[in-house]
């Protein structure tokens, strides 16, 4: 997921603020050992999940959903080509087959993948899920109509730039081959070794075209997971799931399936949804959420309380907190101006002001510190913990601004801890240390979000966040950092508008691999040689913790979602 | 000496006595409201300390804006460490959650922002509304149709949504105290004009203004020396209850993220960062919420004391302590 309220390419916003929102908002234990409060832990089958969160599941449909918003409730009903490990932490961050029998077979210079589809595998109705309904459902996710997916699928397939969905252009994509009913290749038209995490996305989930309703779909997607829709009502506010007996274990090694029902709530203010898991009360004693995250001073109650304390998931999602500047304005063209923030930052009251230690560690990196991303530990301008004004204004009286500097530092005004103005108030009170006074410009969500990504309107010093779309250096880097990918109209996310030949190069280099260990290498070395420009100034890294009921067990959280995973939740 | 003359003089606005008569007057009557007197005390006290802010945080030794990080536990988002929210001999009230901030200097300094935007917005609705009020009055037919059926629309536009509307189009580097003061000020003069332009109709009919009409007076010497003693009491009296109501608008409207801006403190603000903690850091919200509530209660409690000092009525029982007989007697009197 990219960052979440950047609806990726002006893709239909409300479908990605929601996906972000239910990818961002992440839980599980990691510290933790994945179990329930109770006394016996081992999970059964049967009995009712109950889901309360905030954001209702407006899309249900696979060609609308973003990346990590599909990762979840969408994820019991569509099954994919690939899927996220189902582990605790590092493991989870691994690509493993769903659909198909492997994660993918490339060619020589990974320009072509070629799946296989297990045997048996049947949607709710008993109907055989075909390659010909996998290539249908990526089509689909191209027509205008059902926007929302993220852009990778029209930049990396051949010929599809410029597609308009099946239900125009009858044809479909050639990019996709389907020469048998078990086969399904891809095409495409540069290297790309990731491709087997792309192939985790809902847009590579069947769909038969028989029973594809175009925009109405969405209220009955037919479902090749453990469960199927039984209700969906007020656009996916009261969400209810019950087994799909068509579905087979044998065919699905992620999917534990315990319970025999989900009953998803939402529409929820976010204080009710962790007052209900906090008091545990009837149904709500075997309910989880999957989009809401204990806030600080919630957090102060729940770590003073054992009980609250021990049904606490924590996680770890790929995403970073950062001060972006804009070098084509002044004074931040200066990389003596830059790095002079860079030393003065005091990350302990940044971390502090994003709700303490226990929801956010510093981080001196661009990348997440995890080793799927490819994490390599570098720290250009060691700012200590409390920051080095000192340092901060030789550098300054260097760069010619002895007496000092004012800059204005826009965030937004959502509040969320992340670009919000607790954020940039800490900031504040650090740079004042360093002789740079900061006026702050607080913006309306909407209108942050167009201004920052518009390099006509890009202010030169704000606030930003980055997260993955699935747990690897490419998503995370090249967006912010490949030349080519400066977008003159439109949305633009490499908002240091770096085009640096030695750095394009090393990305369709590094996109070249298929060894995923290999280019998570190639992709922390590139991290660590961008960092030394100081476009950017690593602030933290958020770590996600969520409540869940008393009688939750198999709590399961990746690094890849950060979230409480809840096809492996059991109640009984 | 007629009777309207008599009435007009029984409403403590008959200028034909001297100034100081009905000053006087209307001293005696409020010293005889203890509770009005309380409330005074305690009004100024408040205006005391927000002028004084600076020097009682010198005093304590502390800022409204340096964080304190070492003072707040990280590991548990951030709530003050020690009892009573961190209070101590450097912390008279404790530190703000997550920043470590001091609760006491952002206490005083809110008040600057909630006064002064509370009594700069009253001045403005009073100005406004006593202008539109009296030419309503003193115009022609139509000027007063035009101005009525405009105070008709603001009293019946929301006040809150229209600031935030007003407050979200102008720029970011326009002051923001000012403006919400202003914005304020602008939308909320409906009832004071209304109120000016019935009392001034009421006035305007006197013998002592129709003298100084016959006598050539312009429309504006009349209006300045006769009408305006004549209506300041009901507008003295409307705009003390005025200033508490603009208080709670300011909270209301830094509550909602579009009032002053951060790193300033105010009430309203202060309420909305604490309005989370009420469970884990109770005083963090019952500092700026119960400020609020004495500052509102103290005004409106002098606001009242005030309007049954210029009320003849109110006061003549006050006075007299002989109740209803006498007030009636005098209001027969009045209009006889």
């Amino acid at each position: 997921m990219r960052h979440p309220s950047v609806t990726a390419r002006r893709v239909a916003a409300a479908s990605v603020s929601l996906v972000l929102a239910a990818g961002a908002a992440a839980c599980g234990p990691k510290d933790n050992d994945a179990k329930g409060a109770g006394g016996d832990s081992t999970p059964h089958k049967g009995g009712t999940l109950t889901v309360l969160n905030a954001n209702p599941q407006q899309d249900f449909d696979p060609a609308r959903l973003y990346t990590s918003g599909g990762g979840n409730v969408p994820s019991l009903v569509f099954r994919t080509l690939t899927t996220r490990n189902r582990e605790n932490g590092a493991a989870g961050a691994k690509v493993v087959p769903d659909l198909a029998t492997d994660t993918g077979r490339p060619n020589k210079d990974a320009t072509v993948w070629t799946y296989t589809l297990k045997k048996g595998l049947k949607y709710e109705d008993g109907t055989p899920v075909t390659s010909a309904d996998i290539k249908y459902g990526i089509e689909r996710s191209f027509a205008p109509e059902l926007s929302g997916g993220a852009p990778y699928l029209r930049d990396w397939l051949v010929g599809a730039a410029g597609y308009q969905g099946p239900y125009k252009d009858k044809k479909g994509l050639d990019a996709i081959e389907t020469p048998d009913e078990r086969t399904i290749v891809f095409h495409l038209n540069k290297p790309e070794g990731e491709f087997p995490y792309l192939a985790t996305q809902t847009q590579f989930a069947p769909v038969p075209k028989s029973k594809d309703t175009g925009t109405k779909y969405e209220e009955h997607p037919v479902s090749s997971g453990p469960y199927k829709v039984v209700r969906n009502e007020n656009d996916g506010e009261r969400l209810v799931l019950e087994r799909n007996p068509q579905w087979s274990a044998a065919t699905d090694a992620e999917r534990k399936a315990y319970p025999d029902r989900i009953d998803v709530r939402s529409g929820l203010d976010s204080s009710v949804i962790n007052q209900r898991l906090s008091a545990s009360q009837g149904a709500d004693a075997a309910a989880v959420t999957t989009d809401t995250n204990l806030g600080p001073a919630e957090l102060a109650r729940v770590t003073g309380d054992k009980d609250l304390a021990s049904r606490v998931g924590t996680g770890h999602f790929g995403y970073t907190n950062y001060i972006a500047f804009n070098p084509s304005i002044k004074p931040f063209d200066n990389a003596k101006v830059r790095q002079a923030i860079s030393y003065a930052i005091d990350r302990s009251s940044v971390v502090n002001a994003a709700g303490g230690s226990a929801l956010a560690e510093p981080a001196t990196t661009f990348l997440p510190d995890q080793k799927s991303f490819g994490y390599t530990p570098y720290d250009h301008f060691p700012a200590s913990k409390a920051g080095d004004p000192a340092k901060a204004r030789e550098l300054l009286k260097e760069a010619g601004y002895a007496k000092g500097l004012t800059v204005t530092l826009t965030h937004s005004n959502a509040k969320d801890f992340e670009t919000s103005p607790e954020i940039a108030t800490a900031i504040q009170d650090a740079l004042k240390k360093a002789g740079i006074t900061v006026k702050l410009q607080g913006l309306e969500e909407n209108d942050y979000s167009d201004k920052i990504h518009d390099v006509k309107t890009e202010p030169g010093f704000f606030l930003a966040h980055w997260g993955a779309d699935w747990p690897s250096g490419g998503p995370f880097l090249a967006p912010i950092f490949d030349g080519r990918q400066i977008v003159k109209d439109g949305a633009n996310f490499n908002t240091g508008l770096l085009n640096d030949k030695s750095v394009n190069a090393e990305i369709d280099a590094i996109n070249t691999l298929t060894d995923l260990d290999q280019a998570a290498k190639r992709w922390g070395a590139l991290d660590k040689k961008i960092g030394e420009k100081a476009l950017t100034v690593p602030l933290f890294h958020p770590v996600y913790k969520r409540l869940y009921g008393e009688d939750v067990k198999n709590v399961v959280i990746s690094d890849w979602t950060g979230v409480l995973d809840i096809s492996q939740v059991a109640v009984k | 000496m007629s009777e309207a003359l008599l009435a007009a003089r029984a409403a403590g606005t008959d200028t034909t006595v001297p100034a100081g008569s009905g000053a006087r007057q209307f001293w005696r009557r409020l010293r005889t409201q203890h509770a009005a007197l309380v409330a005074a005390a305690v009004v100024a006290l408040l205006v005391l300390v927000a002028l004084a802010a600076p020097l009682l945080t010198a005093l304590e030794g502390q800022d409204p804006t340096t964080y304190h990080p070492s003072l707040v536990d990280s590991a548990r988002g951030g709530v003050p460490v020690g009892p009573l929210g961190g209070a101590s001999a450097d912390h008279w009230l404790g530190v703000e959650p997550q920043t470590g901030r001091d609760l006491f200097a952002r206490l005083v300094y809110g008040a600057r922002v909630s006064l002064g935007v509370a009594l700069a917005a009253t001045v403005v609705q009073v100005a406004i509304g006593i202008t539109l009020g009296v030419a309503a009055a003193l115009g022609k037919r139509w000027v007063d149709q035009l101005l009525s059926r405009f105070t008709d629309i603001i009293v019946a536009m929301p006040l809150m949504i229209m600031s935030l509307a007003l407050l979200a189009i102008v720029p970011s580097s326009f002051p923001r105290p000012v403006l919400v003061a202003l914005v304020i000020g602008l939308i909320g003069w409906g009832n004071i004009a209304r109120i000016v332009r019935a009392q001034t109709l009421t006035l305007k009919e006197l013998d002592h203004v129709s003298a100084a009409r016959l006598s050539g007076w312009g429309t504006w010497s009349i209006a300045r020396r006769e009408l305006l003693p004549g209506i300041a009491a009901p507008v003295i009296t409307y705009a003390a209850l005025l200033v508490p109501s603009n208080i709670t608008v300011e909270a209301a409207l830094s509550f909602l993220g579009v009032g002053v801006k951060p790193p300033t403190p105010s009430w309203g603000q202060m309420l909305t960062a604490a309005d989370v903690w009420y469970q884990a850091a109770p005083q963090y919200l019952l500092l700026p919420a119960g400020a609020l509530f004495i500052t509102v209660l103290a005004l409106t409690v002098l606001g009242d004391g005030v309007r049954t000092a210029l009320d003849p009525r109110a006061a003549s029982r006050l006075r007299v302590g002989t109740g209803r007989r006498r007030e009636s007697k005098a209001a027969g009197g009045g209009t006889a």
